[in-house]
């Protein structure tokens, strides 16, 4: 499993249930970047309450949440969210099709809800970006227009930055390493990104810049910017391409929402790797050390009268 | 009053032993040893451009400077052994070190680790390792056991 | 580049024989203690010359012998970023376990990056050309997990940027 699943697997796996056979539940369950969801049935057993609280709601409502949300969930939205979350969808387990197809769509788009809320400022860059391709570039040869930046914190420390330009949409992920380690097998793997390009299978692919400790001109006007060795910043370019028709923009989306998730991931299954690989190392080196060990000299001494000696 | 209690009494202990007293000082004195080591380095540049190394060796391993006044003299002479050492062919290698007495042995092996653990850029590592081999073959664990006793370090 | 490792480990192999030659001795300074003189040091007398056998700037093995133990450090070559953590944290496992390795030290001598104490107690019970085995095959042993280590770093990283990005085809 070397990709990320972009769907919450237990909303898939609790409504799937729940849709199957009604039943009393009330559970409060996680998601990548400090995302909180609670699925209950606070007033019958057939009205489900999934609610979600994410950190930076307020940044995504600004950049079109909302509209995303009408879009995909329609009437199920539940206009006042429950209290200390951000969002709420109500299913009416009496009301939803009988067709298994559709309840089955139902369900899936429900587990995409963060995805969904998340992907709502790359719609909007996408949609900047169309827009000002159509525009023509200004005659007097001075620099096209850009979209606005949106910085979107989604993390304690760290934040995603988007901009669209009228070729391109830029997207800068300031990614905080806590750990030394980290911090070097993630430059190895940033490499690797930023070097793959040079492969003539993904010639295609968005390009990938990387510096350790300068944010990149996009977003060096930006305030509070932290300025610690620790901090890296990850440039992705994204060219029409990318989104050229809805399928893709939908994959692309959906792939660079989870990047950071994606590359922590892997570090620490290396680090994970890298321990097995020293356990498993130094139980052969402990092997070949009893090799050194001799032999005890075994058996019961005895003296002539037959008593035997015993060892302090 | 109580002075008495912090007096340092390993000081005063007679049977205590010193560096000094584990072996006998070079009795000659650090200007003559200085001036006795640049004369031999010199002996040792023209014998090599001369082709003569066993002769080079054993003009260097003889008399070698050791004890911790000669600093100066010790340094010289480990540059004119990495010298000659640098200068052999591997070929030659074995035939010379045989023609060495053991003392001269002795003390070229106490070259060669001295050579190795000073850090200096006309050190080579991968020509000081093939010498310490063939000398080893030669001279055996003896000798190495004897670098390490011997407290005349070079 | 292997062509002086030969060498290097035959030296640490000739002279760690030559020093492997230890007998009991107590210690001088306080009845009935019975210390290794090589981390005791408390007299000059019991203690014998340290050697340094060294390949190159990065690579050397220091040994200080004594009348009843040896004391081995190993500074292992380290090229870049990587290779420095990646050691850093093999020998840190190790020394971890160091009451498993017996002869392992659990601090290494400034300087170097691992350390062993063998005393006189250990090669009674142990055969000591095995010990002299066992240390040279621990030299060329770690060279080699570090290099694969690296490797797989590197592999993995590869294909962790490849799955990403063909995606966006």
């Amino acid at each position: 499993m070397i990709l990320l699943e972009s769907h919450s697997v237990i909303i898939l796996n609790t409504l799937t249930e729940k849709f199957a056979k009604a039943g009393s539940i009330d559970v409060q369950f996680v998601d990548y970047d400090g995302v909180r969801f609670h699925l209950s049935t606070p007033q019958r057993k057939t009205l489900l309450l999934l609610s979600m609280s994410i950190r930076c709601w307020e940044e995504l409502v600004q950049y079109g949440a909302m509209d995303v949300i009408k879009r995909e969930y329609g009437s199920y939205f539940k206009p006042d969210a429950e209290p200390e979350y951000n969002v709420s969808l109500e299913f009416d387990l009496e009301a939803i099709p009988e067709d298994a197809e559709a309840r089955e769509a139902i369900i899936k788009s429900a587990s995409l809800l963060k995805r969904n809320v998340l992907g709502a400022p790359f719609e909007l860059a996408f949609s900047t970006q169309k827009s000002l391709e159509a525009s023509a570039s200004p005659a007097d040869g001075s620099t096209p227009a850009q979209g606005a930046l949106m910085q979107i914190h989604y993390r304690d420390e760290e934040a995603i930055y988007i901009q669209a330009s009228q070729d391109r949409v830029t997207v800068v992920f300031s990614t905080v390493f806590k750990d030394e380690t980290d911090r070097i097998f993630g430059k190895v793997f940033l490499q690797e990104f930023v070097d793959a390009r040079r492969q003539p299978s993904i010639q295609n692919a968005p390009q990938v810049l990387y510096s350790n400790k300068e944010p990149p001109l996009e977003i060096r006007s930006v305030p509070g910017l932290k300025n610690s060795d620790d901090v890296g910043y990850v440039t992705f370019v994204l060219f029409p391409r990318h989104f050229s028709n809805p399928d893709k923009a939908y994959a692309t989306i959906s792939r660079i929402q989870e990047f950071r998730d994606y590359l922590h991931y892997h570090i620490k299954c290396s680090k994970a790797y890298m321990h097995s690989r020293m356990r498993h190392r130094v139980t052969e080196f402990l092997k070949v050390l009893n090799r050194a060990k001799t032999e005890a000299p075994s058996g019961e001494r005895k003296t002539v009268t037959g008593r035997s000696f015993s060892t302090r | 009053m109580n002075n008495w209690r912090r007096i340092d009494i390993d000081a005063y202990d007679e049977d205590v032993v010193h560096e000094t007293d584990l072996y006998d000082p070079d009795p000659r004195d650090p200007a003559t040893v200085a001036n006795d080591a640049k004369q031999k380095a010199t002996q040792v540049r023209s014998l090599i451009s001369r082709g003569d190394i066993p002769a080079a060796l054993a003009a260097v391993l003889t008399d070698a400077p050791y004890g911790s006044q000669f600093e100066d003299a010790k340094n010289v002479s480990l540059s004119a052994v990495l010298l000659i050492l640098n200068s052999t062919k591997s070929t030659d290698i074995p035939g010379i070190v045989k023609g060495l007495s053991q003392d001269e042995q002795d003390t070229l092996m106490k070259y060669l680790y001295k050579g190795m653990a000073s850090q200096g850029t006309e050190v080579n590592g991968s020509v000081l390792l093939g010498w310490h081999e063939k000398l080893t073959e030669v001279a055996g664990t003896g000798c190495i056991v004897r670098v390490m006793t011997d407290r005349r370090t070079v | 580049m292997s062509n002086s490792l030969r060498p290097y480990l035959a030296a640490v192999r000739s002279t760690l024989t030559a020093a492997m030659t230890l007998e009991n001795f107590s210690s001088q300074v306080v009845e009935r203690h019975n210390k290794p003189e090589v981390e005791a040091r408390a007299t000059p007398e019991a203690l014998l010359n340290p050697l340094v056998i060294s390949r190159n700037e990065n690579e050397r093995v220091l040994i200080e012998p004594s009348i009843n133990s040896i004391r081995l450090s190993i500074k292992i070559k380290q090229a870049d970023e990587i290779e420095r953590i990646l050691c850093h944290k093999f020998t840190r496992f190790m020394m971890m376990r160091a009451e498993n390795f017996i002869i392992l030290r659990r601090k290494p001598v400034s300087g170097y990056d691992i350390s062993f104490l063998i005393t006189n107690f250990h090669s009674e019970t142990m055969l000591k050309h095995k010990l002299v085995d066992f240390i040279i095959q621990f030299m060329e042993e770690v060279d080699k997990e570090i290099s694969e280590m690296k490797l797989s770093l590197n592999a993995r990283a590869r294909i962790v940027a490849e799955s990403y990005l063909t995606t966006f085809d």
